[in-house]
């Protein structure tokens, strides 16, 4: 009887020393979100869309763009409300991988309902395998539901006074260097096509049922980059998304339509474009999704002041850049 | 998979553990050891074959050394009292030989796979001088992960068996389970069979003791790796990959980081694996006891790697002390040279294999050797100035037990210590040596404030956690050294001390460990000897 008794008390205190674990990590799991929240200088480049979405007022984004970054180089929220009145943000992150893609798309619809949710494909095509993949998905499981994990490096600038500040508008960064592609036509047409990694596809099919659950349309997008994107890629992209009954946009067959010089419009060498090649895919990209989706203009609506005043700054910032890129072109 | 992932820590360890309480008992070997062999699996794919067939040749030159044993009892039991010593004479023969056999042959695979390419290399460039037209090809061999470390087990339990230390079983299971624990493959500790075989084989059930206390050893370990080595790889590697760009305290900087690194990824992987064992009731022996508090390098080696250093003392050094060649000299030495300078020989006799073979084991480069042969030398002149050290002290009125002497010890220890890390973490022998001159020139604390350290990757906060780091370690060192919590270790201590103590380590590696981004995983340093 006594043995039982002190089994049963040994159980009791494990389960006891477990459950105080559990709630000093949610705890300081939400701690340490909200003070990220509350000054997302607090964290580095990589985490900064994710706490930066959270932070946006509810229901106010109709347009989530996810992907690596391609993403956050490629499209200018900003540049979308001033001609279209499109709230848009980008979630993206360098090198961001599918099951980051999935855990920033569920963590924004948390507090959001966009109606189109824009994946950008180069994220389809890394995939990992082994242990990698095993490792990856168990540290960004973990991040997720406690996300103590992901900021717990907040205690440096609190403590030292550091802060990583960024000029991003809404997801986007103003990248004004020029670093011409050379190597000429990329997309030389083929009929082979590479092979999708199934860790992808399975996540993608997540994304796919969250997406129709909260009755979101999905685009998957190539944007023009010639060091990242070939036929075969486009191919393989092409018959998933026709397999998935997905809209697929390769503005990498449109680089003339776009107007995308690479002696002007590349960033480094054809792997990202810079502020000039964002703008003409941000112009051809704005077309083609109010073309095809109902997407409201907002301009003007109550509780939009915020996107008023950011699109103001950004104007003014971005006629400056382009001026001195164009002056820099201009001397060669 | 290193032991120091989540996916060990979360998933393969956590698994096995369950998968192992469930199984009946007769089953729960075979879980041991198919565990062993899938975790080998996941990190050398098909060259798990190697440790089976070690496994299995092992196992029969250790029956057949057994069955002469036997047979040459059984003779001798039936002969006259005369014959007695020829059958025995003839029977250590040939057990000689099958021993000698076994080692060779484990010797060749190691020494072809870790070594050959050395080997070859250095060979084609002697050719070359002497203008031989002969050329050994170079050859992409790929080490089967922990060849090293189960090679040296897999030879001591031979020359146990040789020794009548231990007795073999019919089954290969048990030996299976020795040289294959999943927690020892990929870094040692390098145990004796009299020290684990038994209770790998007994398979006891799980206990919650061992659980929570196989639980704080991992989380302790996690501690010195994730805050205090990672940290310091960052700042170890900025300099060792740019060594011509730097000078004087910077280079001893590094080599005093790298030391500490090393400590800290080693003695935490060790923790992590013994903490490992200790879940399944297996007390692995232990391979650090506060070897910074040594005061001399032999002392230093006998609480840093010890598990190598009693398997070197063991089937090396005693074996050279009672050789025929040691005896020789023995009494050739007391003939013509008297006592010191036999003494002197015989060490030297006995210590130069030990380290020959330490720092080859290390790896092939000539850099490893040279760290062997440092060490060697070192411990050779320590032994030869004893006499003249004890004169002075004598003569100085200094007792060896005043707490300056002992403190100056330490100190002359550490700076041994860290010009030897240097050489071994150093490119190549030749940047050792380039380094360790560049520590004497520019030599300026300048660079101490000037911001110099703040371009290795590191911030002001990463050093305030990498001292914070060192001093809990210093202080956990101090407390094991005084045995202060004696054997029941933080057992006796109350619930809400000791869980606090839990808990504030469990967040500290959470949220000052090097990890997520800003710091890359940083590979186990011993998983690649």
């Amino acid at each position: 009887m006594r043995d039982f008794k002190d089994k049963i008390k040994r159980a009791g205190k494990t389960v006891l020393f477990f459950a105080i674990l559990f709630a000093l990590l949610t705890g300081m799991s939400s701690m340490l979100t909200e003070i990220s929240k509350k000054n997302d200088n607090l964290i580095q480049s990589r985490n900064k869309s994710l706490i930066k979405i959270q932070k946006e007022p509810p229901n106010s984004i109709d347009v989530l763009i996810l992907g690596d970054s391609l993403s956050y180089t490629s499209i200018s929220p900003m540049q979308l409300w001033n001609r279209y009145g499109i709230t848009s943000f980008i979630g993206g992150q360098s090198g961001q991988k599918i099951y980051e893609t999935y855990h920033i798309l569920k963590t924004t619809l948390e507090n959001q309902s966009p109606k189109l949710v824009v994946i950008e494909t180069d994220v389809l095509l890394r995939g990992r395998t082994g242990l990698g993949r095993l490792k990856d998905k168990l540290e960004e499981k973990g991040s997720y539901y406690f996300p103590i994990f992901r900021y717990h490096n907040v205690w440096k600038p609190l403590l030292m006074g550091e802060e990583y500040a960024e000029e991003s508008y809404k997801g986007f960064m103003l990248r004004d260097t020029i670093q011409p592609y050379k190597k000429g036509e990329y997309m030389k047409k083929t009929g082979e096509k590479i092979q999708l990694s199934p860790f992808v596809t399975d996540y993608m099919e997540q994304i796919i049922s969250l997406c129709r659950e909260n009755d979101i349309k999905i685009l998957l997008i190539s944007t023009p980059s010639p060091v990242n994107y070939n036929y075969k890629k486009y191919n393989a992209l092409k018959e998933y998304a026709q397999e998935n009954s997905l809209d697929y946009l390769d503005m990498n067959l449109k680089v003339k339509k776009l107007d995308i010089d690479w002696k002007s419009d590349s960033l480094d060498k054809g792997d990202h474009v810079n502020l000039l090649g964002a703008q003409k895919i941000t112009r051809y990209f704005g077309k083609y999704i109010t073309s095809r989706y109902d997407l409201t203009d907002h301009r003007g609506d109550a509780g939009f002041e915020m996107w008023e005043r950011e699109a103001k700054d950004y104007k003014k910032k971005t006629k400056k850049k382009v001026e001195a890129m164009q002056n820099s072109l201009r001397i060669g | 998979m290193a032991y120091h992932t989540i996916v060990y820590l979360f998933l393969f360890l956590p698994l096995v553990l369950t998968a192992y309480q469930i199984a009946p008992r007769k089953l729960r070997r075979a879980v041991l050891v198919g565990a062993g062999y899938g975790f080998f699996w996941l990190i050398s794919r098909k060259l798990v074959v190697f440790l089976i067939g070690t496994t299995l040749f092992t196992h029969y030159i250790g029956l057949c050394l057994t069955w002469l044993k036997q047979k040459c009892r059984m003779e001798t039991d039936s002969c006259a009292p005369e014959g007695k010593s020829g059958i025995r004479k003839k029977y250590k023969k040939k057990e000689k030989l099958v021993l000698a056999c076994g080692i060779i042959l484990l010797l060749t695979v190691l020494a072809y796979l870790k070594y050959y390419n050395f080997f070859a290399h250095n060979a084609n460039q002697l050719l070359e001088a002497v203008s031989v037209p002969l050329a050994f090809p170079a050859k992409r061999l790929v080490l089967p992960i922990g060849i090293s470390f189960y090679t040296l087990q897999a030879i001591g339990y031979m020359a146990d068996v040789y020794w009548e230390k231990v007795q073999t079983e019919n089954h290969p299971g048990k030996l299976a389970l020795f040289l294959g624990f999943f927690p020892q493959i990929m870094e040692g500790p390098i145990s004796m069979y009299s020290q684990t075989a038994e209770a790998l084989w007994r398979c006891d059930s799980l206990k919650g003791e061992n659980l929570s206390r196989g639980c704080v050893r991992i989380i302790w370990g996690l501690f010195k790796k994730m805050i205090v080595a990672d940290r310091l790889y960052l700042l170890v590697k900025a300099v060792f990959d740019h060594y011509e760009q730097y000078s004087g305290i910077v280079i001893a900087a590094a080599a005093i980081s790298y030391t500490v690194q090393l400590y800290m990824e080693f003695s935490g992987s060790m923790d992590i694996i013994i903490g490992s064992g200790r879940m399944f009731g297996v007390v692995l022996p232990e391979n650090f006891r506060q070897p910074f508090v040594s005061r001399n390098a032999a002392e230093f080696w006998r609480r840093w790697h010890i598990t190598l250093g009693v398997w070197f003392k063991t089937y090396i050094f005693y074996p050279m002390s009672a050789s025929a060649l040691v005896k020789k000299w023995n009494r050739f030495g007391k003939k013509h040279f008297g006592k010191y300078i036999t003494k002197l020989g015989i060490s030297a006799i006995c210590l130069y294999p030990v380290w020959l073979c330490n720092g080859l084991w290390h790896g092939p480069r000539w850099s490893y050797l040279f760290y062997g042969m440092y060490y060697f030398v070192i411990l050779l002149f320590g032994i030869a100035a004893e006499p003249v050290k004890n004169g002075l002290l004598q003569r100085c009125g200094i007792k060896e037990s005043a707490w300056y002497w002992k403190r100056l010890q330490i100190l002359k220890t550490w700076v041994i210590i860290f010009v030897g890390e240097l050489f071994f973490r150093a490119e190549g022998l030749s940047i050792g040596l380039k380094m360790f001159k560049s520590m004497f020139q520019n030599v300026s604390l300048h660079c101490l404030w000037d911001g110099t350290f703040l371009n290795f990757g590191l911030d002001k906060g990463d050093y305030l956690v990498i001292i914070c780091g060192c001093l809990t370690a210093a202080v956990v060192g101090g407390i094991k050294e005084r045995n202060l919590l004696g054997d029941g270790g933080l057992a006796k201590l109350k619930t809400p001390v000791r869980w606090s103590i839990y808990y504030a380590l469990i967040f500290a590696v959470i949220i000052f460990g090097a990890y997520g981004v800003g710091y890359q995983q940083v590979d186990l340093i011993y998983a690649g000897f």
